[in-house]
């Protein structure tokens, strides 16, 4: 990046940031809301990372001679406005091992041939950590513009992920709102955020709770099938058994649950004793060469933080809407 | 049509239309209502266009740069196709324009050229009171009727519609390059930066439209990218927002009050 004073944002951005107008991708209600909260719009803010998302394999070890090439992580697990992933024309052994999640699925009839593979479902790790990374980064670079402005929140965050031209080549974008406090005096501990703005963040507030910061984590799970699962996913060849079969696909359902399982224990290791509000899932799933299957899931929501208590809200007033 | 200023004469008769109390609007009912609920009459939909030929500027496959000619183009040809829409306000006497939409049509029939088109409605103060922006102009805003109300409601009025472009080329990755990251999961700062550095510049100059006009804020921000027919690694980067100023008048939103919806 071309620095400018040890920062990692662009020259042009501290010449936006330097003073004049300020600009704001609130909705003109979100932007009244905020004004009606005390909080003054200081800048829009963003920061974005390209990220090459390398090529991956099976875990070693699996049988069955499924080394097809997996294709890249889709950005953002469809998340708003994320894409699909993006297949690969060739696999690429790259040096990536697995944690966590790893359960093996031997072939129920005791045969080993091909017909008669053993399959797993594992968590791929680095596939994590790469999201980790680009996500954190442009987060970071967001931060640093907002802190610039001499904002002390950021409301409205917004993220997404596509691919650009090149298609190994995700970039992460994340937008939102730079806030000062009107009227604040002294210094903030740190600058907060939040996928929150208007109404939403003003009864948060009426609740007793104030945005931390936001908390996003994706987990990424690839199912091998063995020969039953196969055999079920793809319909049995349209045989009478597998169509009168009732029943649950387990190694399935396993991967699915996984995938939520480890996106949540990675967004509650941010979370240390605060709440997570209004947590959103995105799952993504698509076929990858060799019948395997990938799934991956997003997770995302406002970390927040008790500072009083619970007031309760007005009786609401039933309405009838005419647009 | 050579000038900016320069209406057909399909223009001058269809607004002479207009002037004798019919108007016409893209507004949709509810928008009508709070339009006029905020004190404004709508007095005429207006637009303006802009054939322009977009012309070719040479890049370099391995260097990221602004491709400034095509920066001017896009942005001289919305300017065109703003000001004509602008005049036509100006003919009724509307003192602003509400529910801007530009948009750029490209046709089979003119390779390389692109229409770009901005439409609005023309609306009038009720009281006589003039709400003109700084330049003594009817201004612009891509608000909709409810967010006009809102705004208004706020103690803010708009100024314009404020915009800024850039062209931007990105540049390919060279073999060495793509070579030296295959298989990994790694940043590329060029990627990042080039694209960075082109929002940047948008916004800048989004920015600085609203400075020239005195405008304090621009609301409802919003950045498109586009490549139109430059191939993936060309695109155009704006940046649109309503600029808005403080009014003199106390925000007179009332007090929100909680409620459940009855629709499905």
């Amino acid at each position: 990046m071309a620095l400018q004073g040890g920062s990692e944002l662009p020259e042009a951005a501290g010449q936006r940031l330097g003073g004049g107008a300020w600009s704001s991708g609130l909705s003109v209600a979100d932007f009244a809301a905020c004004s009606s909260m005390g909080l003054r719009p200081v800048a829009l803010v963003q920061g974005f990372c390209a990220m090459q998302w390398g090529w991956y394999t099976m875990r070693p070890g699996l049988g069955g001679g499924r080394w097809g090439g997996m294709g890249g992580p889709g950005p953002g697990a469809g998340g708003p406005g994320g894409v699909g992933g993006g297949g690969g024309p060739a696999p690429y052994a790259a040096a990536a091992g697995s944690r966590g999640y790893d359960e093996s699925w031997p072939c129920p009839h005791g045969i080993a041939s091909l017909e008669h593979q053993w399959g797993g479902n594992y968590e791929q790790a680095w596939v994590e950590t790469a999201w980790a990374e680009g996500f954190g980064s442009a987060y970071r670079r967001m931060v640093e513009e907002a802190e610039q402005a001499g904002a002390h929140g950021i409301i409205d965050v917004v993220d997404d992920a596509s691919y650009l031209a090149e298609q190994s080549v995700v970039e992460f974008h994340v937008t939102g709102t730079a806030v000062a406090v009107e009227d604040h005096e002294g210094d903030v501990p740190s600058l907060w955020s939040t996928y929150l703005a208007g109404q939403r963040l003003a009864k948060l507030f009426e609740a007793g709770l104030a945005p931390v910061s936001v908390a996003a984590g994706l987990a990424s799970v690839v199912m091998w099938p063995n020969c039953q699962t196969e055999f079920l996913l793809g319909g049995g060849g349209g045989s009478m058994w597998v169509r009168s079969y009732e029943g649950e696909i387990v190694q399935a359902t396993n991967a699915e649950m996984a995938a939520r399982d480890l996106v949540r224990s990675a967004v509650s290791a941010q979370l240390g004793s605060d709440i997570l509000h209004g947590a959103r899932f995105s799952v993504s799933r698509r076929a990858v060469g060799g019948g395997g299957h990938v799934i991956e899931c997003t997770l995302r929501g406002t970390r927040v933080r008790r500072f009083k208590d619970f007031d309760p809200l007005p009786p609401p007033t039933p309405t009838v809407r005419l647009s | 049509v050579t000038q900016a200023n320069d209406l057909p004469e399909a223009t001058s008769h269809r607004l002479e239309e207009l002037e004798h109390g019919l108007f016409t609007s893209d507004l949709s009912v509810n928008e009508f209502l709070l339009v006029k609920h905020a004190g404004f009459h709508p007095v005429g939909f207006v637009m303006g266009s802009s054939i322009y030929h977009i012309g070719i500027q040479t890049r370099r496959w391995g260097k990221s740069q602004e491709l400034t000619k095509l920066t001017e183009a896009m942005y001289n040809a919305r300017e065109l196709a703003m000001t004509r829409m602008e005049e036509e306000a100006d003919e009724l006497g509307a003192d602003g324009v509400v529910g801007v939409r530009l948009d750029v049509n490209y046709y089979e029939w003119g390779r390389d050229a692109a229409e770009f088109i901005a439409m609005g409605t023309a609306v009038k103060a009720e009281d006589g009171t003039s709400y003109r922006n700084n330049l003594g102009k009817p201004f612009t805003s891509d608000l909709s009727g409810q967010d006009f109300w809102t705004l208004m409601q706020t103690g803010h009025r708009p100024q314009a519609l404020v915009m800024g472009t850039c062209v931007f080329h990105i540049a390919h990755r060279g073999l060495a390059q793509t070579l030296g990251t295959v298989g990994q999961n790694v940043e590329l700062p060029n990627f990042t930066q080039a694209l960075y550095e082109a929002r940047e510049l948008a916004m800048t100059r989004m920015q600085d439209e609203a400075n020239r006009l005195g405008a304090t804020g621009i609301v409802g921000v919003r950045l498109e990218e586009k490549s139109h027919q430059w191939g993936s690694h060309t695109i155009e980067f704006l940046a649109l927002g309503t600029g808005v100023t403080k009014g003199t008048g106390e925000p007179s939103l009332p007090v929100p009050t909680t409620i459940i919806s009855l629709d499905h």
